[in-house]
């Protein structure tokens, strides 16, 4: 038994370790990648890699001679906040009051799956004190009749 | 009849009808006096007939040029083919206004109809109640602030015309498919606020909503997908979602309408989680309202150029009352809403579903965070900035990727009780056929994380959902002894509300499948070429061969033809086009596409130069076209379970 579990679980394992030790593997720079991170200095809100004006095309020109000297996102990104300040960013700098943007959305996971546990919890003991508490007249001695009424409960369930 | 006085009076008479409906109720309730109620549901019925003749005279307007309404002016010219001047009507805001209280007029219509015989009923007053004030707030803005029927001081000799980006039919049907899925949630949240003010708070109120959720999230599903669609073909940046703030007023509502699909089937088995469905929908129709908002306000940059429109107030008052007044009402039924949870393991359907939710509005509160964070920003910092992309991106696909793993635990665990030996001997197979899927793709050279996580979670996925078709066809052959050939359709159509699901979850899978492979596997490239030149991209090599223009309608165009080579095999020709559209300052660009089950190859023409010299811009997207596939299949899967069965036929006949 307990070998037939371990061999069970290895496959999960092997999946998690084979995905870790993949996790951030780089791709090559390509310039909608970019493009993405920034907007066009004509037109407001727009993202570069949308925008098709010709002010657009300037950023664009700027940033090929770059990805051509072998620039890294960084450096480039931070030719244009020089040039236009961080507003010309399409992503919030981490640092600062930003961090809240970053930080907000896996905060509230972490709340949620925490609020989630404990009320799953808390249904699974309402569960069985609530069982307890019925005491016998409830349960089905019968072993045959029980399976009974797994049968139909499942079969109920299977029609909705 | 003059058409804008038509216009004009029907609007007017449609607001009375509304106002009158919310008298005659309001009337009835207090005098506990039916015939008043009965009165106030005709009043209410009778919106719907004003708001089709407003709409009859609208369309009449824009089909007879009449430029000097101003509306028409703006959205409409001669030269516009006929399809497009009958769909100019929802093309600007005030148009879009009235077919928002027009199709809202004929659900609540809908509404009346079926209900006509349980006047009596405690909660259904106040039903009526909630959607003729809706139905009123919408025709007061029609009525006073944004009619569409407002006249010019002079009739221009033509119109201003539509922009050719919205020329496209993919666009022609986003904006109302989007619609009808936002207006249709009113009608389940009439019907939970109806049932916590009348104390009716059994579950009849979400069996008779079931229908009414599906479709508003079909239709928000479709309106979505199309807009996906027409960025993609048509405005040429080569993508089909930007998470621009417009894209996630939608996306928004999406999410917390799925959250609350899931948790209205615990509640119709279970009969729990009753406080927790009332806050959903009450989310649901609010965060359709802040999407208008946002929308109608400007108060955000949005490639979506709507601009101030002054409707953002209104939206906002609207936002904050019903906020509010769901609040309140919330809390006051809360200890009546409240039942006693059990749940006989830990391990069960309906504690994934839990978990299922806070994934989905983890997704959904990132991303209205991030979409408001620019105006969080701004009142702490003083800073303006952006929230663009990249964001969503990193905080959003770790989150789908759970949602995902979710999607494909579901099925393995029962409802009430999952057994752990059960549950291993299910997840056994799918487990192993994702890591082989995996390492085959490992060794295939797919290094990153996400990708490999994605398209292994998709086969995890896909082969749960595969297991449960197999199990009931199985079954069913137990049962009848047909053939598994026979059998599987069959239990497909017959349990079609529970297939169903797992049809618009196969849908997803596809969907993630065409989402990553296009973005993770992305080939770009741009060259400039004179005639007989070519550049090669992936396995394609594309060679300018010719060049022409002419004149097509409203249009001049400026077309490139490319001979196409796959790995030195010729694959016909592409043709790439500049259109100068009369009317409109900027060309467009008309994206050429080659679409096959392994790959898309997406060619545009930002520029052409001296002597038709082009500049050519080409990429290669993996397995796009899984992803609109799957979305056929969500919209799909969503119809199969809405279908009516023959007993329900029976019953309600």
């Amino acid at each position: 038994m307990k070998t037939d579990r371990s061999s069970q679980k290895s496959p999960i394992l092997l999946l998690v370790l084979f995905l870790a030790i993949l996790a951030g593997t780089a791709q090559a720079l390509t310039r909608t990648e970019v493009e993405k991170n920034l907007l066009c200095y004509g037109c407001p809100g727009e993202p570069l890699n949308i925008d098709r004006c010709s002010r657009g095309d300037q950023m664009r020109a700027e940033i090929d001679r770059r990805l051509a000297r072998g620039q890294d996102l960084e450096t480039i990104l931070a030719f244009f906040v020089s040039r236009f300040g961080e507003e010309i960013l399409t992503v919030p700098p981490r640092r600062g009051f930003n961090l809240v943007a970053w930080a907000a959305p896996f905060v509230m996971l972490l709340i949620g799956l925490v609020t989630a546990t404990i009320l799953v919890r808390r249904w699974k003991g309402a569960g069985r004190s609530g069982k307890a508490a019925q005491g016998h007249g409830k349960t089905i001695p019968d072993p045959a009749l029980r399976r009974r009424v797994e049968e139909e409960l499942q079969q109920l369930e299977d029609e909705q | 009849m003059n058409m804008v006085t038509l216009g004009n009076l029907s609007q007017a008479a449609a607001f009375a009808a509304a106002l009158l409906a919310m008298l005659l109720l309001l009337l009835g309730l207090a005098r506990n006096d039916l015939r008043s109620i009965e009165a106030g549901r005709r009043a209410l019925a009778a919106v719907a007939l004003f708001t089709t003749m407003a709409a009859f005279a609208l369309s009449r307007l824009f089909l007879t040029d009449n430029f000097q309404v101003e509306y028409v002016a703006s959205y409409s010219d001669r030269a516009l083919p006929l399809f497009y001047k009958a769909t100019s009507f929802w093309a600007g805001q005030k148009g879009s206004l009235l077919f928002w209280a027009w199709v809202l007029s004929l659900y609540i219509a809908l509404v009346v109809r079926n209900t006509r015989n349980e006047t009596r009923r405690r909660n259904t007053p106040y039903i009526y109640l909630v959607l003729a004030s809706i139905v009123a707030f919408f025709l007061l803005l029609l009525n006073t602030v944004s009619s569409p029927f407002t006249l010019l001081p002079f009739t221009p000799p033509d119109g201003q015309g539509l922009n050719p980006m919205l020329q496209n039919p993919g666009m022609i049907f986003h904006p109302p498919t989007l619609f009808l899925g936002y207006i249709g949630f009113t009608i389940p949240f009439a019907y939970a606020v109806a049932a916590m003010i009348s104390g009716r708070l059994d579950p009849d109120w979400l069996r008779k909503t079931r229908r009414w959720n599906i479709l508003s999230w079909i239709f928000l599903t479709i309106g979505i997908i199309l807009g996906g669609q027409w960025a993609y073909v048509e405005l040429g940046w080569g993508g089909f979602w930007a998470w621009d703030p417009v894209e996630n007023a939608s996306f928004i509502p999406w999410l917390v309408s799925t959250a609350f699909i899931h948790t209205a089937i615990i509640q119709e088995r279970r009969n729990i989680m009753r406080v927790w469905n009332m806050v959903l929908i009450v989310l649901t129709f609010l965060t359709c309202i802040f999407g208008t908002y946002l929308v109608r306000s400007g108060v955000l940059q949005s490639v979506h150029d709507f601009g101030a429109t002054g409707l953002g107030g209104f939206f906002l008052v609207f936002l904050v009352v019903t906020g509010i007044g769901s609040l309140i009402l919330i809390a006051e039924s809360y200890s009546q809403l409240r039942t006693d949870h059990s749940l006989e393991s830990l391990l069960s359907r309906e504690s994934t579903f839990l978990f299922n939710n806070v994934i989905l509005l983890a997704i959904a509160f990132s991303t209205l965070f991030g979409t408001i964070f620019p105006l969080i920003s701004e009142m702490v910092t003083g800073k303006k900035l952006t929230v663009g992309e990249p964001f969503f991106n990193q905080v959003n696909t770790p989150l789908f990727l759970l949602l995902l793993l979710l999607t494909g635990l579901c099925p393995l665990i029962g409802w009430r009780r999952a057994s752990i030996d059960n549950l291993k001997k299910n997840f056994l197979l799918p487990a192993s056929l994702a890591l082989a899927g995996g390492l085959v793709l490992f060794v295939l050279g797919v290094r990153t994380f996400y990708p490999l996580a994605a398209f292994s979670l998709a086969v995890f996925v896909s082969a749960t959902i595969l297991l449960e078709f197999a199990a009931g066809a199985r079954a069913r052959k137990r049962l009848t002894g047909e053939s598994l050939l026979l059998a599987l359709p069959r239990v497909l159509w017959r349990l079609r509300r529970r297939y169903g699901g797992y049809v618009v979850h196969f849908g997803m899978v596809l969907m993630v499948i065409g989402i990553t492979g296009s973005t993770a596997f992305k080939q770009e490239k741009e060259a400039t070429l004179r005639q007989g030149q070519a550049m090669t991209i992936g396995d394609y090599q594309l060679r300018y061969t010719g060049f022409r223009s002419f004149q097509d309608r409203n249009r001049t165009v400026y077309a490139a033809t490319l001979g196409v080579t796959r790995n030195g095999r010729p694959a016909g020709e592409m043709t790439t086009e500049r259109r100068y559209y009369i009317n409109a300052e900027q060309p467009t660009t008309e994206v050429s596409l080659r679409i096959s089950a392994r790959e898309d190859l997406y060619l545009t023409m930002p520029m052409i130069g001296r002597n038709n010299e082009i500049t050519l811009r080409a990429a290669v997207n993996p397995l796009l076209v899984w992803g609109w596939v799957g979305g056929g299949l969500m919209v799909l899967g969503g119809i199969m379970t809405i279908i009516p069965s023959r007993r329900q036929k029976r019953r309600t006949t």
